[in-house]
């Protein structure tokens, strides 16, 4: 079962949604919660000069991305939560285009420098009451020209018919997997239920083999499950206020995840819902990485997030025009170019850069006042603002932060990450995936705790304090301090070394998953590998401990219920299994207390006014025509097991039937059962099961006949 | 005046929701609103705005079109309409200011030689100019409203009976003329159907509903099918300078098509839709748009070894056509600079 099935196009899907029809029932307008603070470390040694919201994306901060797609989506009010760098952030907004009067989306800024988690924010959401009816929420660093207004139309429904069941409509983007915009970090696998479009299961994939789904999600009455691994999570969601409310009642739930997880396990109990909405035609992603900025903002370029584009300048800043000719070249103004250099595609040049002679520039981003010197090569680079690059450089997949220098003849080879200010060179070649920082990586752990709430600081880290530039790291003129790329006894900073470009996705890889998926779905068949079993085990021994307890301590039948049904929310038992768990307990009661021989007869008086005492327990589970056959099953289990008590089944069903805990029609049914094994049959063979099933049959007859008459 | 600076504000978001919708790729917007929307957004400036001379007003309209252009080029009327309030700015000061139209208009080429720079300062405040230009301007925005009509009037002229007439992608302009054609007489209508975006789909339906009998085809059987078409009809998004059109892209295949099959060509457009503007100024009229009609999103791992794009509008040279109607009659391209200079100050070119 391959996870790309059935694409499931949605009709008119943007087209029709963008039709003008506010006018009718005014909505309350729409807010949004924007959090502008990731509480990773993912950009790290980066986001210590800048928070990550203010990187430049296409020389324009993430921010205000994330702000365009609110404001064009038709989002009225905005909360801006800050927590690290906060003043800058609130200092970026306030000169921003949407701080102006005439803006159509007020930004409110909430800074607080306790935020440690997603949690957090929106339990400060709920706290101060600032969201009126259903919200978006997302993150500072998402790219989207996603049109919000059908998937919220389709929220806003489901809540009206359904009162307040869904809480939560999450957005993906389909892409198969191997797209560059999809990174193991976050890839997820979910499982929906195709008619309602309601998620069943949300795990991530992350560096896992084989996935397990919960076997409820298959044996449950909903006909269509699809399982999807197509799906690019964009991180935006539609809330209602409850989510809030949620986060409030659950204090250990720190981020989306915690609450997705912890929503669809209690959903039997809380019985809330989520759902998602899928588009195909429109883009949504969130920069979680450098992998992931590389692809975002080569996307960009490539004009995928139309009308998104740089040559569009959507936040209205005068240093930001841009003129875009083919092959997407964009140029700034005030750009001049040296004789021989050539931009050949996927260029984007800043305002004021002055590029020298003889370069060759392909499919890199330059920021404002760049000076690139003569028979530079820029292949994948990301230059920001101010940045200086000497004669003979050579540039490639790397990341130059803001008035960074690198002296002549230095070669960047893939994945290399230069810092705020950081000099190298001149004549050096740095290695495949160097990261080098003005701050030393020995003074991160000191601020550590100030912002990051990850909780691993590795106290183990060796302490070398680097006095001076490691000249043989940064070149003779270099300044800057190497970042370990692979410090073994640093597992949480390997980590993140390589994600800060992550891994990328090899065919090998995926064809690896597939097999997985298969050997995941096959789990639902063979049911001896079920993780339940133990569950179930251990569940039977509680129930068996609370109804000796029971019969000890006369406790009442309805306090029994409740301690059942507490045990069955705390091992997660589905209702069938509790059905026959009681009976096979109850059942095998009397053994228990009778270690002689097996006697038929004593059984009977032993377990008959057992059943009477807790007939009401029984009531309480048996209820539908299912419930009747599962008893009737654990029943007939219980006395193929014990071959010696044969005789006494017409007995104990008839105490059940007398009780009126099972019903005469599901007792013939069970009877007249056909797919049996031979023992089955063997004990329907009974003369006392015979003569009472006779006996039943002729008072059903007798009964009807009354009807009649 | 209490409510002045509310007004203003109110004025200043209102261009502001218009500047953002433009740049958010206009979303369906017409051209014929778009022109509208810019006209009512003018006469709102020149009514509520602070001004106290032409020279004033005609600097804050300047000002605020330089916006409204620059949010997206592609977007030709939009600048066009501006230089049309300018346009009319000039010609109510003029006659405020006393000089007869007459000696205005005629810019004969002696006149340029011998008047030497002689510009006027319009700095003299006349207060009825108010009132004047917002009328001026009011008629403006009739004149809009009536272009498809009057572009429609004119089909009986050019469609005959039992003709094959081909057209490409969705134009209202066309669907309006070759529904009026069909009130009176019989014709086949050949649609290309202009992929990626197929809007010849939708042209196609809304001909067949008022019983043309239309054909919907490939693009690239354009050619192939040329030979039996009698005439083709197409709308465009702007005129240029030199006659020449920004229109759909497949257009330019389409007019080569037939003018190698001697087929007419011609091009239905409203007035609004001509722009001052000369081809190769600036690379501002070439769109490109998200490359998901293409090759989709979930193509996948390909996308991040190819380029894709997607172009919206292709140029066609004037020698590619034979008429253009417009509201106020047919012309030949070689014609449009004399129309341009009844339409627009040629200072307002740039502006």
């Amino acid at each position: 079962m391959m996870a790309a099935r059935g694409s499931g196009r949605r009709g008119a899907g943007s087209g029709g949604a963008r039709g003008p029809d506010p006018q009718e029932e005014p909505p309350p307008p729409l807010q949004a919660v924007l959090v502008a603070d990731s509480f990773n470390r993912r950009f790290f040694p980066v986001s210590k000069d800048r928070p990550r919201v203010l990187l430049p994306l296409a020389n324009v901060a993430m921010i205000d991305y994330t702000l365009e797609f609110l404001t064009a989506t038709g989002v009225e009010e905005t909360f801006v939560f800050c927590c690290w760098k906060s003043s800058e952030i609130k200092e970026h907004l306030h000169k921003s285009k949407w701080c102006r009067h005439t803006s159509p989306n007020k930004v409110r800024i909430v800074t607080s420098d306790l935020y440690r988690s997603l949690g957090d924010v929106l339990r400060d959401v709920d706290a101060k009451s600032l969201v009126r009816s259903d919200f978006l929420l997302v993150s500072g660093d998402v790219v989207s020209n996603i049109n919000v207004s059908a998937a919220l139309e389709e929220h806003r429904l489901r809540r009206k018919l359904d009162k307040n069941v869904s809480v939560m409509t999450m957005i993906f983007k389909e892409s198969s997997p191997g797209h560059r915009a999809r990174c193991q970090e976050d890839d997820i696998i979910l499982a929906m239920d195709s008619t309602t479009n309601r998620v069943l299961h949300y795990q991530r994939t992350q560096e896992l083999k084989r996935f397990r789904f919960p076997m409820s999600l298959f044996q449950s009455n909903i006909e269509t499950v699809e399982v999807r691994h197509d799906l690019l999570d964009c991180h935006i969601s539609i809330c209602s206020p409850q989510v809030a409310e949620l986060f409030t009642d659950n204090f250990d739930y720190q981020t989306r995840d915690d609450f997705v997880r912890g929503l669809l396990v209690n959903e039997e109990v809380l019985g809330n819902q989520i759902h998602m909405h899928v588009t195909a035609e429109e883009y949504g992603a969130r920069v979680s990485n450098l992998l992931m900025y590389e692809a975002v903002c080569s996307d960009i370029i490539r004009r995928w997030v139309y009308p998104m584009t740089p040559e569009i300048n959507f936040t209205d800043d005068e240093t930001q025009s841009y003129t875009h000719s083919k092959h997407n070249i964009y140029r700034g103004a005030e750009v001049s170019l040296g004789h021989g250099s050539v931009l050949d595609e996927n260029v984007l040049i800043g305002q004021g850069t002055v590029i020298g002679s003889n370069c060759s520039i392909t499919n890199s981003v330059i920021g404002q006042n760049c000076k690139i010197g003569d028979e530079v090569i820029l292949d994948g680079a990301f230059l920001w603002n101010g940045v200086h690059a000497a004669d003979h450089v050579e540039i490639r997949q790397s990341i130059v932060c803001d008035e960074a220098e690198v002296k002549e003849k230095v070669k960047l080879n893939p994945h290399c990450v230069l810092t705020s200010q950081v000099v190298v060179g001149p004549n050096i070649t740095l290695p495949e995936g160097t990261v080098i920082s003005l701050h030393s990586p020995d003074e991160e752990e000191e601020d550590d705790d100030e912002f990051s709430d990850d909780s691993g600081v590795n106290k183990e880290e060796n302490k070398v304090k680097l006095k001076g530039y490691n000249k043989a790291e940064v070149g003779s003129e270099g300044r800057g301090y190497l970042w370990k790329a692979d410090d073994e006894n640093e597992a949480d900073e390997e980590e993140q070394r390589q994600s800060l470009w992550g891994p990328t996705l090899n065919p090998e890889e995926e064809s690896e998953t597939e097999s997985d998926l298969s050997l995941g779905s096959e789990q639902p068949d063979s049911r001896t590998a079920s993780p339940q079993l133990d569950d179930i085990k251990v569940f039977q021994n509680e129930v068996l401990g609370t109804l000796q307890r029971g019969e000890e301590e006369n406790i009442s039948c309805a306090n029994l219920v409740l301690e059942i049904n507490s045990l069955k929310y705390a091992y997660n038992i589905g209702l069938k299994e509790v059905m026959q768990v009681l009976s096979k307990v109850v059942m095998e009661f009397p053994l228990q207390q009778l270690d002689t021989e097996l006697n038929p007869q004593h059984y009977c008086v032993m377990l008959i006014p057992l059943l009477k005492k807790w007939s009401p327990v029984f009531k309480n589970y048996i209820k539908r025509a299912s419930d009747h056959l599962d008893a009737l099953s654990a029943i007939e289990e219980f006395f193929l097991e014990h071959d010696g008590l044969h005789t006494s089944i017409a007995k104990v069903l008839m105490t059940f039937y007398q009780l009126e805990i099972l019903a005469e029609e599901m007792i013939l049914f069970w009877f007249s059962q056909r797919d049996t094994s031979d023992k089955g049959r063997q004990l329907r063979k009974n003369q006392q099961l015979q003569k009472f099933i006779q006996w039943l049959k002729e008072a059903e007859e007798e009964s009807s006949e009354g009807d009649q008459d | 005046m209490p409510g002045a600076a509310e007004k203003e504000s109110e004025l200043s978001e209102r261009i502001e929701a218009f500047v953002a919708r433009l740049k958010r790729g206009g979303e369906r917007l017409s051209s014929e609103e778009a022109a509208r929307q810019t006209v009512g957004l003018l006469r709102k400036i020149i009514g509520h705005g602070r001004w106290g001379s032409a020279g004033e007003l005609m600097a804050l309209i300047r000002k605020e079109g330089k916006r409204m252009t620059a949010a997206q080029p592609s977007e030709t009327t939009v600048g066009n309409m501006v230089r049309r309030v300018l346009k009319i700015i000039r010609e109510e000061y003029g006659r405020l200011h006393g000089r007869s139209e007459e000696s205005d208009q005629q810019e004969s080429l002696h006149k340029l030689l011998t008047s030497g720079g002689l510009s006027e300062d319009f700095n003299t405040p006349y207060p009825p100019l108010r009132a004047n230009v917002i009328e001026a301007i009011s008629e403006l925005l009739i004149e809009l409203e009536g272009t498809t009509d009057n572009i429609a009037m004119q089909a009986l002229e050019h469609i005959h009976s039992n003709e094959v007439i081909m057209t490409i992608g969705y134009s209202r302009t066309v669907e309006a003329f070759l529904k009026e054609a069909a009130r009176k007489r019989k014709f086949h209508v050949i649609v290309a159907e202009c992929a990626p975006f197929c809007q010849g789909h939708e042209m196609a339906v809304r001909l067949s509903k008022e019983e043309i009998e239309t054909t919907v085809m490939s693009d690239a059987a354009i050619f192939a099918v040329m030979s039996r078409v009698n005439k083709v009809i197409i709308g465009t998004k702007t005129i240029l300078a030199n006659g020449a059109l920004i229109a759909v892209s497949g257009t330019h295949t389409l007019a080569l098509a037939a003018k190698h099959h001697s087929t007419p060509l011609i091009v239905c457009a409203p007035m609004f839709k001509l722009s001052p503007q000369f081809p190769n100024e600036e690379d501002s009229f070439y769109k490109f748009v998200s490359p998901q009609e293409v090759l989709p999103f979930t193509e996948g791992e390909i996308l991040s070894k190819i380029n894709v794009h997607c172009p919206v509008f292709d140029y066609v040279p004037p020698e590619l056509i034979t008429l253009f109607i417009s509201n106020i009659g047919g012309n030949a391209p070689s014609y449009i600079y004399r129309l341009m200079s009844e339409l627009y100050h040629p200072d307002d070119h740039e502006l």
